[in-house]
């Protein structure tokens, strides 16, 4: 075997193992699948069942309208991804009319025009930071290894805890996400977690994606 | 057979027109059968009433303050009569026939007194766009034999010279509001105060009925919710840790190791040839 001929082996060797390398990065960072997205449907559905359709008008006294009790969401613990997170409710930002995810990454926000976890129907809706460029990894940095059947606790400013029970996982680009499926006020009671994924662009400084991460009420939440 | 090949095709084609006329007939069917959404108040002072809905009663003994509704009709022009409690249609105290009922709207029709006391019927459209996310729609109509009011919230006039039969909206953030009317451009309190709890993403409307002279002045209320959009988005990363696309130092290996390997291949292969 010549000299030339083992220079060429070696770096046939080399490249192999860069290209092995490289698959091997490519795949663990692949995002995982989406599951339960069917099921996330079908909580939104709100399609009236076809009896009963022919029931008297309804008459009510027209009084002004009283607040309805509304329970906010206070903190949020979800054990299979080492989330124990302080929960503020938020609105919009003024100027972008976006969500306002809290600042400081260790906290999530609750929207609060949205159902609160009183409400008997819709979507109850808390966003967190996967990460920031100034404060590191956010309180949803994990949010994506949640998978079906996971379970998370959410502690209502009334010091009682609700228990739910995941049941999607889903990765949107932002450009198409259904945000009105997961803001709804109406159809089943769940629990929508949200947060940024899938590419990052630096110059930009955002993400891509929207991973969302869909939740229903599991019965009461066992002891701590 | 070139003639019947031909007739064949012509036929072919004209079935298809038909099939493709029938079914834009079909899908363009709804715009004609469009229903409405309508709610009644009743805003005549002391008098409850049946309503009859071209001869049919549709309502029993409705009282003043009452809403009822929202019942999906079906565009058109409606006969509507209001009798005392139990009396036919013939001895109706109000008659207003050949009302529109536009398809497709929301529409609230109000039972009350014009400015100078008489009964009469008002059909309002209701605005049911979207609201902003964090806002919320007051709408303030005058159905009340009483002269110009303005409303205020807070103390602060948001709707100036309410006549009545006439509706003023604004979107406005949600929120508790401490609402009153009073006389146009006075001080003069003729209604409320009262808290009025304006709910994200829903239409509040606030009647004002009864008469002036009389001393009946009172509200009645209306709500219409899911009106609420979304947020514009959810941002919540700015790091760049969680990134899951291929970085350019990815790029670099594998394109480094796929040109070693094609390289390295090349001369092994070559080498192997001219020792042979």
């Amino acid at each position: 075997m010549t000299v030339r001929n083992r220079g060429a082996l070696a770096a046939m060797a080399a490249g192999a193992t860069a290209l092995t390398v490289a698959a091997v990065v490519a795949v663990a960072a692949r995002p995982a699948a989406d599951v339960g997205a069917d099921e996330v449907a079908a909580l939104a559905d709100t399609a009236p069942s076809a009896a009963g359709s022919r029931s008297p008008v309804p008459v009510r006294k027209g009084e002004l309208p009283a607040g309805a009790e509304i329970v906010p969401p206070v903190g949020l613990r979800i054990p299979a991804i080492g989330v124990t997170a302080t929960v503020n409710a938020v609105g919009t930002n003024p100027q972008t009319n976006e969500f306002e995810v809290p600042p400081s990454v260790d906290q999530v926000g609750w929207y609060r025009y949205g159902p609160g976890l009183a409400a008997p129907a819709g979507s109850v809706v808390i966003a967190g930071h996967v990460d920031s460029s100034t404060q590191g990894e956010g309180a949803f940095f994990r949010l994506r290894e949640l998978d079906q059947g996971d379970r998370l606790t959410v502690t209502g400013s009334d010091g009682q805890d609700r228990a739910y029970r995941v049941i999607a996982r889903e990765e949107y680009q932002k450009t198409k996400i259904p945000l009105e499926r997961y803001f709804a006020r109406d159809g089943d009671q769940r629990l929508t977690l949200i947060t940024c994924g899938g590419p990052f662009d630096a110059d930009t400084r955002r993400y891509r994606d929207n991973l969302v991460v869909t939740a229903v009420p599991a019965g009461p939440a066992a002891a701590p | 057979m070139q003639l019947s090949y031909s007739r064949r095709v012509a036929t072919g084609g004209v079935l298809a027109a038909l099939t493709f006329a029938g079914v834009a007939a079909l899908t363009a069917t709804p715009a004609y059968a469009a229903t409405s959404e309508v709610s009644a108040i009743h805003g005549i002072p002391g008098t409850p009433v049946d309503v009859y809905l071209n001869g049919a009663k549709t309502l029993d003994n409705f009282a003043p303050g009452e809403v009822a509704g929202p019942l999906s009709l079906a565009a058109g022009a409606y006969d509507i009569a209001l009798t005392k409690p139990g009396e036919p249609v013939a001895d109706a105290i109000l008659t207003v026939d050949d009302v529109e009922v536009l398809g497709g709207t929301n529409v609230s029709m109000a039972a009350h007194l014009d400015a100078s006391g008489q009964p009469k019927i008002t059909s309002f459209v209701n605005d049911t766009s979207k609201v902003d996310a964090g806002k919320s729609r007051l709408i303030a109509r005058h159905i009340a034999a009483a002269p110009a009011m303005d409303v205020r919230a807070g103390g602060t006039s948001v709707f100036t010279n309410l006549t009545n039969s006439n509706e003023a909206k604004a979107d406005m953030e949600a929120g508790t509001i401490k609402a009153d009317a009073v006389l146009a451009g006075t001080e003069t309190v003729t209604i409320g105060p009262a808290d009025l709890e304006l709910s994200e993403g829903t239409a509040t409307i606030v009647y004002a009925f009864g008469s002036a002279d009389a001393g009946t002045l009172e509200v009645v209320a209306q709500t219409i919710t899911g009106l609420h959009s979304t947020p514009a988005g959810v941002p919540s990363g700015s790091g760049g840790l969680a990134d899951t696309g291929a970085s350019t130092w990815w790029y670099l290996l594998a394109g480094a190791g796929a040109l070693l390997l094609v390289g390295g291949g090349t001369r092994v292969a070559t080498t192997r040839r001219s020792n042979r």
